[in-house]
C-alpha cells in the first residue's frame, strides 16, 4: 500500500492507475517449473540379464538413438522397435492431439564414432571402442552401461547427459545403446 | 561497395573455414552473413521500435523521465540493465520497464514475448550503443540476490537430459564442438552476449532478445522452458550480462 502511494505521488497519478502500472509488468513465477524439472541424485544401475546382445535390430536401435536428436527430424524408416513419437507419461490424449516426438540420445553432438555425421568433441571419441577399450580390458560392458545411464557415478562433475535417472530412456534402450558402442563395427 | 563485401566475405571464410566440413555454415551461408553484417535485417525492426517508443512511451525523453535520469545520462544508465528499479521495487529488464511505461501512459503494454516488444526493447537498448556494459551486481541487496539466483539457475542441472547451462558454457568446454556448433564463450569479445542482444538470428530469420535466446537453449537441451520476465529469467540475464561487463554495446547484434 505504501509503495502504491509512493508511486502515485511520484507520477502525480491516481492510485488506481499506479496499481495498474505494477500489475502491467509481467513477472511470472518460474520456481515451480524449475523445481519439477530438477535432476535427481546420482544412481547406480546394474545391467539386467541379456542386456548386451549382438541382435541386429537392437544394435540398429542403439545406433539410431546415438546418431539422432528426436523423432521430429527423422525422415524415412526407423529401425524395428523404435517409434518417432512418444506420449508423455500420465497425460491423457484426445484423438486430435499431437503426440510429442520421441527423444533420442543425440550422443553424436558430443562424441565421434564410426559413420558419425557432424560429430562434436566435448566427449571422448568412441571410434574403435571395442578394440581400444573393451578388448584391452580398460573398460567393461557394465562401465559403459552405467556411464550412459548416469555418468555421475564415474565422474560427479560430468558434462555428459544423464539418460536413465531422468527416465528419458528405458533399461532396454540403454542396453541397445551400450550393445551398439561395444559391438565390432565394419 | 561490392569490393568491400567481397573482402568481408573472404575474411569470414578465413575464420570459419578452419573446421572444414564440420561447421554448419555453407559457402552461401557465409556470403549471406557477410551481406547481413553490412546491412543487418533487424535495423528496420529497431527503427520501428523507435517509433513505438515515441508513440507509446514519450520517446527517449519519456524513458529517461520514468527512470529518473537526464536524457544525457540515459545511454550510460541503460548500459547497466537489468537493474533494480525503485518505482517497480524489482530487478527489471528493459522490456519490463517499457511495459510499466506503456501502462503509465494509458496504453495496453506489449506482451514480453511479442515481436513489438522485442523491437521496442531492442531500440531502447540501442540507445546505449557504444557505451560499455556497466551492470553492477553488488549495487544493492536486490542486485546481489538477482546475481546469486542467476548463478544458481545457470548451474542447476535439470530436464530430460540432466543438463545445466554450465554443461555447455563452462570454461572446460568452451571452444569444443557440439554437433557442428563451437560452444561460445558468452563473455568474450567475439560473442559478448550481454552486449549484442537483442540480435537478428539468421537461423530464425527474426529479431530476438537475450531471454528469448536462453529459451532456445533450454528448448534444445530439453530443460523445461521458463517464462520471459520471471525473476529467474531476469536473474539469468543479470548473470550472463555481467560476463560481458566492460564490453561495448552494439545493438542489434547478428547471430547465427
Ligand atoms: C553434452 C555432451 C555429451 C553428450 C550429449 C553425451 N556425452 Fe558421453 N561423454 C561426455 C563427456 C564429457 C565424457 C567424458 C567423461 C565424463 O566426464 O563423464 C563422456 C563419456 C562417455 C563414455 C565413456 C567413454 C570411456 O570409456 O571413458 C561413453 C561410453 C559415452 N560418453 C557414451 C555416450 C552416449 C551413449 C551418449 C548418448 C546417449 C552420450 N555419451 C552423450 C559428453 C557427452
Ligand atoms: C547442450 C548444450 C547447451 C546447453 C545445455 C545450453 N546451451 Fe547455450 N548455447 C549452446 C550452443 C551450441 C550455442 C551456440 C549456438 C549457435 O551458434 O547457434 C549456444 C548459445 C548461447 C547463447 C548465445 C551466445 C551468443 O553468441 O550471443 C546464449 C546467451 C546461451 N547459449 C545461454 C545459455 C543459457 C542461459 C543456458 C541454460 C539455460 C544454455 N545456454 C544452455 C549450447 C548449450
Amino acid at each position: 500500500m505504501s509503495r502504491l502511494l509512493l508511486l502515485s505521488t511520484t507520477f502525480g497519478l491516481g492510485l488506481a492507475f499506479a496499481s495498474d502500472i505494477s500489475s502491467a509488468v509481467e513477472s511470472p513465477d518460474a520456481s515451480k517449473i524449475i523445481a519439477k524439472d530438477l535432476l535427481g541424485p546420482a544412481k547406480v544401475f546394474t545391467m539386467p540379464k541379456g542386456c548386451i546382445t549382438d541382435d541386429k535390430d537392437a544394435i540398429a536401435r542403439g545406433e539410431f538413438i546415438f546418431q539422432n536428436l528426436n523423432g521430429s527430424k527423422v525422415k524415412g524408416k526407423l529401425p524395428a522397435g523404435l517409434a518417432k513419437t512418444q506420449m508423455v507419461q500420465g497425460k491423457t490424449y484426445a484423438p486430435q492431439d499431437e503426440i510429442p516426438p520421441k527423444q533420442y540420445g543425440n550422443c553424436v553432438a558430443c562424441h565421434n564414432i564410426e559413420g558419425a555425421k557432424g560429430a562434436g568433441n566435448i566427449g571422448p571419441d568412441l571410434t574403435s571402442y571395442h578394440d581400444l577399450f573393451i578388448k584391452s580390458g580398460a573398460r567393461d560392458n557394465q562401465f559403459v552401461y552405467q556411464k550412459i545411464a548416469d555418468a555421475r557415478i564415474d565422474n560427479p562433475n560430468t558434462h555428459m547427459t544423464i539418460n536413465l535417472t531422468t527416465g528419458l530412456f528405458t533399461e532396454r534402450e540403454i542396453c541397445d545403446i551400450t550393445s551398439y558402442i561395444v559391438s565390432i563395427k565394419n | 561497395m561490392i569490393g568491400k563485401k567481397i573482402i568481408l566475405a573472404s575474411a569470414l571464410l578465413g575464420v570459419l573455414a578452419f573446421g572444414g566440413e564440420q561447421f554448419a555454415m555453407s559457402d552461401s551461408d557465409r556470403a549471406m552473413y557477410a551481406e547481413m553484417l553490412e546491412n543487418n535485417p533487424a535495423d528496420i525492426l529497431v527503427e520501428s521500435g523507435n517509433e513505438a517508443l515515441a508513440e507509446f512511451c514519450g520517446g527517449d525523453a519519456g524513458l529517461a523521465k520514468f527512470l529518473g535520469v537526464s536524457e544525457d545520462d540515459l545511454p550510460a544508465y541503460i548500459a547497466g540493465f537489468p537493474r533494480y528499479v525503485e518505482t517497480l521495487d524489482m530487478v527489471a529488464g528493459l522490456d519490463q520497464v517499457l511495459q510499466a511505461l506503456m501502462a503509465q501512459n494509458g496504453h495496453k503494454p506489449f506482451a514480453l514475448k511479442s515481436g513489438d516488444m522485442f523491437a521496442m526493447s531492442a531500440y531502447a537498448k540501442s540507445i546505449a550503443n557504444e557505451e560499455k556494459i556497466n551492470i553492477d551486481v553488488t549495487a544493492n541487496e536486490q542486485m546481489k540476490a538477482a546475481y546469486a539466483l542467476g548463478d544458481e539457475v545457470f548451474n542447476t542441472k535439470r530436464g530430460g537430459r540432466g543438463l545445466s547451462c554450465m554443461s555447455c558454457h563452462s570454461s572446460a568446454v568452451i571452444g569444443s564442438v557440439l554437433r557442428t556448433q563451437p560452444l561460445p564463450d558468452l563473455g568474450s569479445e567475439a560473442n559478448k552476449a550481454g552486449a549484442t542482444w537483442p540480435a537478428y538470428r539468421m537461423t530464425k530469420s527474426s529479431l530476438r532478445t537475450l531471454q528469448r535466446r536462453f529459451q532456445g537453449c533450454m528448448n534444445n537441451a530439453l530443460l523445461a522452458v521458463i517464462p520471459l520476465g520471471s525473476p529467474e529469467m531476469v536473474a539469468l540475464e543479470v548473470y550472463v550480462t555481467d560476463k560481458a561487463k566492460g564490453r561495448e554495446i552494439a545493438i542489434p547484434g547478428l547471430k547465427r
